[in-house]
């Protein structure tokens, strides 16, 4: 039986670290790092299989290219948590900085206080559900997944969206460019309280806006993209 | 990419070792060059000068030509000039003056030789220090760890639209408002067009540093009757560009942040003391246990950190 495993970052170096979270990974299901001391680029590439615990706050990309391990942060992220990951599981129980989430391609972020700007930009799949509020350009160019957000959402709400959905029960600021409200069926509503339930989040009382891209700015407000061909 | 940050202390301290280890943890933001705004127990009269001179080898007769400039405005040394003693052809000097009539005017004056000798800071308590390099080599070469005062900023450069030299490093002075000087972290895309028209109104740029256009840009409106809190929500609607500065005088420091929200800036508040950088990172060089931080990672923020404001 594997007992939880602890590693200090203090002022090592953050290569150093990251080695010993990889290697620990392989004997240990679970892992505490402590003293953080909001330093960047921790638990980068963490594998399926583990669960990694970060005390105290992180700075920039912590979580990201992450391929199934369960990431616990107690505080706060910096910027780009969970970049890049393709799967697993990513809570953050304060604050999450700008563009968390940013080009995912699969798996969950859980962000227990606010958001900043960019959540999720340009993301490909996986789902980031906030329980607070999002901040400007949430979901700027996703290409695919849901941001779902419990609090309100900032100026220019999913600008210039693509076949990303951002999904908003609190006040909205602004919708962003090409950005438009859509009444959510109740499957797809269903489909969103699938998402939340395993969080404990679910509210039938819930007055979403489910916004998607008009689609005016797709290929040049053109769905004929051979029109737009310079030669 | 730069890094840029403020501390203020709620009483006379060490003012100049903290900022040091804020830019110390934020020195791969940038090494090219750093510097420190310092504010310092204020003088009673006179005024503290920094400049920085490009040929040692001449440092006597750039003295004396100063010197010539400021008794023609009515003013002298009170003390005399101290200078690094550092094996560079440039050279950094401190001088202690009388005040000149007309501060404006002054400076005019003295910028005519400023290719040979640049004043970079005037104020009662404000002491700009900037050289090339990261922030331990610069600290030790002008000793800002022994540094004392309220208040102060700090840059980390990393030099992109003009060249890595010692006088083009931050903090700029907002010549010629005297203890007013900012810090800068991103680009300003219409620089030549706010510099022209500057110019046009008789303002003289020392550097082709765009940061240097918002110390320039915020002493202009200032000059035209505009409050620090003005001027600064004011730059964010005139100023074109990705931006996060702070400025400060003796009262504490504002920021302004951009349209576009591109450049971090975290803060925290805690024990009758302030503390901002680009990344949190830093602040828990200071904080290093608990403390609550705020990100302002929102568009368009601006504001004022004053000295008698912090809660013990």
């Amino acid at each position: 039986m594997s007992s939880r495993y602890v590693i200090e970052v203090g002022n090592r170096h953050i290569k150093d670290v990251n080695e010993e979270i990889q290697a620990a990974a392989k004997a240990h299901h679970s892992l505490l790092v402590r003293n953080t001391l909001s330093r960047h680029n921790l638990g980068i590439g963490l594998p399926k299989g583990v669960d990694v615990a970060f005390e105290g706050s992180v700075g920039y990309y912590c979580g990201g290219l992450n391929t199934g391990a369960i990431v616990t942060v107690e505080d706060d992220a910096g910027w780009g948590t969970g970049e890049g990951m393709d799967a697993g599981h990513i809570t953050i129980g304060g604050y999450a900085g700008m563009s968390a989430g940013a080009a995912m391609r699969g798996g969950t972020i859980h962000v227990r206080g606010d958001a900043g700007p960019r959540i999720g930009v340009a993301m490909k799949g996986g789902n980031i559900i906030v329980e607070g509020k999002i901040g400007s350009q949430a979901g700027f160019m996703a290409h695919a997944g849901k941001i779902i957000a419990l609090g309100g959402a900032g100026a220019s709400c999913a600008d210039a969206l693509w076949q990303g959905e951002v999904w908003v029960a609190g006040e909205i600021e602004s919708l962003g460019v090409d950005a438009v409200v859509k009444e959510p069926t109740a499957e797809q509503v269903a489909e969103v309280d699938a998402i939340l339930e395993p969080l404990g989040l679910v509210d039938s009382a819930r007055n979403w806006r489910r916004i998607v891209s008009g689609q005016r700015l797709w290929y040049f407000e053109s769905r004929d993209a051979n029109a737009w061909l310079m030669i | 990419m730069c890094g840029i940050a403020g501390r203020i202390l709620g009483k006379v301290g060490d003012v100049g070792t903290d900022l040091v280890e804020l830019m110390d943890a934020q020195a791969h933001r940038g090494s090219d060059s750093t510097g420190f705004a310092i504010y310092g127990i204020p003088r009673e009269s006179g005024f503290i000068v920094r400049a920085m001179g490009f040929e040692r080898a001449k440092l006597g007769q750039d003295l004396d030509d100063f010197h010539y400039i400021l008794k023609e405005h009515g003013a002298d040394f009170l003390e005399n000039p101290t200078w690094d003693n550092s094996g560079d052809k440039h050279y950094s000097v401190r001088m202690v003056i009388s005040e000149p009539g007309d501060l404006a005017r002054w400076t005019r004056e003295a910028d005519t030789i400023c290719h040979r000798l640049e004043v970079q800071s005037v104020g009662k308590s404000l002491e700009i220090i900037k050289d090339d390099g990261d922030a331990r080599t610069v600290a030790e070469k002008h000793g800002v760890r022994g540094m004392i005062g309220t208040h102060g900023l700090g840059h980390a450069r990393l030099a992109t639209e003009s060249a890595v030299r010692p006088n083009a490093s931050h903090p700029f002075w907002a010549r010629p408002f005297a203890d007013v000087a900012i810090v800068h972290n991103g680009q300003i895309t219409d620089y030549y067009n706010w510099r022209q028209r500057l110019e046009r109104q008789g303002y003289r740029f020392l550097t082709q540093n765009d940061s240097e256009l918002i110390a320039v840009w915020v002493s202009d409106q200032m000059s035209k009757g505009m409050t620090l809190q003005e001027a600064l929500d004011h730059s964010i609607k005139q100023i074109d560009g990705v931006f996060t500065y702070m400025i400060a005088d003796t009262n504490g420091i504002g920021f302004a942040k951009d349209r576009f929200a591109i450049k971090p800036l975290a803060t925290v508040q805690q024990d009758g003391a302030f503390c901002a950088a680009t990344e949190e990172q830093a602040l828990r060089r200071v904080y290093p246990g608990r403390a609550k931080i705020i990100n302002y990672d929102g568009p368009a923020k601006t504001g004022i950190w004053g000295r008698g404001e912090l809660a013990a």
